[in-house]
């Protein structure tokens, strides 16, 4: 029997997948509401798969997944989504998670999906590989950020003021809103605060 | 518009009301008239040229009555003689204090009357002027009689003194009038728009009331470009209307005077000199025709994106006064067309905001429950397939339907919204989802609401049936409860809710924490709300506060 950890605070999911595995060869042992949960009971319950959505309330499920590659865990995850916009798919893709299953496709292919992890494959949705294969494309038509762009997005992320950053690059006011529009150009925002919450994703690549 | 404090500000009957000319010649009416009164009345005045003197002061007294009249209804006159009266009352004080005891004379203050009339007409220059060339005029007649019996030095001495600090004294008037010289608080106009009521109808009624105008225009265009679309208010009128050739020329300066039927226009650069000219050069006959204008005034309405132009006639006391005042009128229509931009924009925003949060809740919440609906089906195959039994988990998911039904019911009626809603029918609307649970929970959940005045955010409202499904779900399945009772107040900006129930409560477990309800808190939370729950075995408070502005939307 393998034993499923779901990282998911919707209730109706949380429902449902339990039926959807009642006589099976998982059980769902236990359920996590938000990323805080998880990352407190993946080391205690050591489930054998963890189910991880995306979206909770308190993180992203990709912030799970980045902390448990970091750790070198040895976990399977797949993750079960609703959505995720192009960066988050990046994200996804860099982090590499066992198996990737959308919420809205036919409930079979999560089961499919699962028995392929559990005997040491991937699997990923058709839909999300082809989303993912279509951002890659588009980032790779995207001019690169160069090192220094990286750092001064970095900078806009802790939320430091032009005259802070210029301060920080040891440039001019001047030159760091030059950098800002070639990112901006580049990475197709509008203004720091979308930059900040797109980059999120991207400078972690 | 009826509730502006426009009485208080000019009244239509008021006399003097943005009137300095009619003032000014006011006062030398009554100057010249106590001087001639008192000379005659004094036996030992005037002490030289009797018969002079008294031709002087008889010829001047009527001189002065007569201006008084021919400038009383005439703005254009008054501007024109301002000048020459000026300069003859300057003239004509001077000779007469000389001959009426010279240095010594009693009428020696009446040189206020010129100092004064410069500080409230013109600006600090011209009353720098005016103050330089009574103090050499008062040297000169002083050199002129200083061989006489009469002239006394020290006291010439000591009055040319006194007439200096009070010239300074009015050119310090002058400075500090030129910086401060509103006429009105725009503030006072600047009161909230009735929804949907027209900016440029607004801005051009505060102008009409403030000037006591009868008829008015509101003429505005894009940045850029000639205003040709406007607004016209005549005999408490309303009507919009477009014009082919720009009424005012482009030209124009930014405030002016006219008068049509004669071919003037008068304008000045703030509190400065009077510049004369022709109507025609500065308004589009046809066009002005066409409105019906006669005389009034100009005034330039500049906003962020948009300029154009102010025009008011018909009005009963227009005076040389108006020509600042149209300056001001025009600033003044600018800032409220500003400010309904700038609140247009954020009422926007906010729906906007509404809106993104609506399609994440139904992101989250809809296609979530979908999704899960889905795995449910898909688990029921199964089983159906294997031949187990499934009607109760079919019955469950009917029921988990027909709840969504509810909910997706209350987005799209949050979302046709385009605005707030009365209490009274967020308290009809909840009361109707009550009896719904009621139903479903098999329950008796009831709404009760002290009173159902004032209006909450279309957010609130959804938040609130949400908060309602939840507590009900959470009373029943965990609390095992079958009576619920909602009560709803607004009050101070808040609105509470109160969910009380007869179930076992949120008791503490062994060894944990009390459970939260965790779905009404987040929701909460996200509303920028607070939450107090107390809990006993039969008896669960859910207390929550919302904010009606500042939730995060």
């Amino acid at each position: 029997m393998t034993r499923v950890l779901l990282v998911d605070d919707h209730p109706m999911i949380g429902a449902a997948l339990e039926m959807l595995l009642r006589n099976t060869d998982y059980e769902l042992f236990e359920r996590a509401r938000t990323a805080a949960e998880a990352t407190k009971q993946i080391p205690k319950l050591k489930p054998d798969l963890l189910l991880l959505d995306v979206h909770l309330p308190d993180a992203s499920g990709l912030d799970v997944l980045r902390k448990l590659n970091k750790s070198r865990s040895k976990l399977k995850v797949i993750l079960l989504t609703a959505g995720m916009d192009e960066s988050q798919l990046l994200a996804a893709a860099e982090l590499a998670p066992e198996g990737m299953v959308l919420k809205t496709s036919d409930p079979a292919l999560l089961l499919g999906c699962m028995d392929a992890v559990v005997k040491g494959g991937r699997w990923i949705d058709p839909e999300i590989a082809e989303r993912t294969r279509h951002a890659e494309d588009r980032a790779a038509s995207a001019p690169p950020l160069t090192r220094r762009e990286r750092e001064l997005i970095e900078l806009v992320r802790q939320g430091l003021r032009n005259r802070d950053i210029a301060a920080e690059l040891g440039v001019t006011e001047g030159t760091v809103k030059v950098y800002l529009h070639a990112i901006f150009d580049k990475l197709r925002v509008d203004n720091r605060t979308e930059l900040a919450l797109k980059a999120a994703e991207l400078i972690r690549r | 518009m009826g509730a502006f404090p426009l009485q208080t500000l000019v009244g239509p009957q008021s006399l003097f009301k943005y009137q300095a000319g009619r003032v000014i010649a006011l006062g030398r009416v009554i100057l010249a008239t106590l001087f001639l009164i008192a000379v005659w009345l004094d036996p030992s005045e005037p002490v030289t040229s009797i018969a002079g003197t008294y031709a002087l002061l008889i010829l001047y007294a009527l001189s002065a009555i007569g201006i008084a009249g021919a400038t009383w209804r005439n703005w254009w006159l008054d501007a024109r003689l301002a000048v020459p009266s000026h300069a003859a009352d300057m003239a004509v004080f001077t000779a007469i204090v000389f001959s009426s005891n010279g240095t010594t004379s009693p009428f020696f203050l009446f040189f206020v009357l010129p100092l004064l009339s410069a500080a409230i007409r013109w600006s600090w220059r011209e009353t720098a002027l005016t103050a330089t060339a009574l103090v050499i005029l008062y040297l000169i007649a002083g050199l002129l009689i200083s061989g006489t019996g009469t002239f006394e030095l020290e006291r010439f001495i000591i009055r040319a003194g006194n007439l200096m600090i009070l010239s300074l004294l009015l050119i310090w008037f002058g400075i500090h009038q030129h910086r401060t010289n509103l006429f009105f608080a725009p503030g006072q106009f600047d009161t909230a728009l009735a929804e949907r009521e027209n900016p440029l109808a607004r801005a051009l009624s505060m102008a009409m009331q403030v000037s006591g105008a009868t008829a008015g225009a509101l003429v505005v265009g894009a940045v850029g470009e000639e205003p040709s679309d406007g607004i016209s208010i005549v005999g408490g009128v309303e009507r919009g209307f477009s014009v082919e050739e720009a009424i005012v020329r482009e030209a124009a300066p930014e405030a002016f005077l006219f008068d049509v039927p004669n071919d003037h226009a008068l304008t000045r650069a703030p509190q400065g000199r009077f510049h004369f000219g022709s109507a025609y050069n500065l308004l589009d006959v046809d066009e002005a025709r066409g409105l019906g204008l006669t005389s009034g005034l100009v005034g330039e309405v500049q906003t962020s994106t948009q300029h154009g132009w102010l025009i008011l006639w018909d009005i009963p006391e227009l005076s040389t006064d108006f020509v600042d005042l149209a300056r001001e009128l025009g600033r003044s229509a600018g800032v409220i067309l500003d400010r309904h931009a700038l609140f247009s924009a954020i009422a926007n925003g906010a729906a906007a905001r509404t809106r993104l949060t609506l399609a994440r809740d139904v992101h989250d919440s809809i296609v979530q429950f979908l999704a899960g609906a889905a795995f449910r089906i898909e688990a029921l195959r199964r089983a159906a397939t294997s031949g187990a039994a499934i009607s109760a988990e079919l019955d469950e998911l009917k029921r988990l339907l027909l709840e969504e039904q509810g909910e997706v019911r209350g987005f799209v009626m949050a979302l046709r919204r385009d605005h707030d809603i009365d209490l009274s029918e967020a308290v009809a609307e909840l009361r109707a989802l009550a009896e719904r649970l009621s139903q479903q929970w098999s329950v008796d959940c009831r709404v009760t609401a002290n009173g159902h005045a004032g209006s909450i955010p279309i957010r609130l409202q959804l938040d609130l049936q949400q908060l309602l499904r939840e507590a009900v779900a959470n009373a029943v399945r965990h609390g095992r409860a079958d009576r619920i009772e909602v009560s709803l107040d607004l009050h101070g900006g808040q609105l509470q809710l109160n969910v009380a129930d007869n179930g076992t409560g949120f008791g503490k477990r062994k060894g944990q924490a009390i459970p939260e309800p965790w779905s009404l808190k987040e929701r909460v939370e996200r509303a920028n709300g607070s939450m107090q729950l107390v809990s006993s075995p039969g008896s669960t408070n859910i207390h929550i506060t919302l904010p009606l502005t500042g939730a995060v939307a």
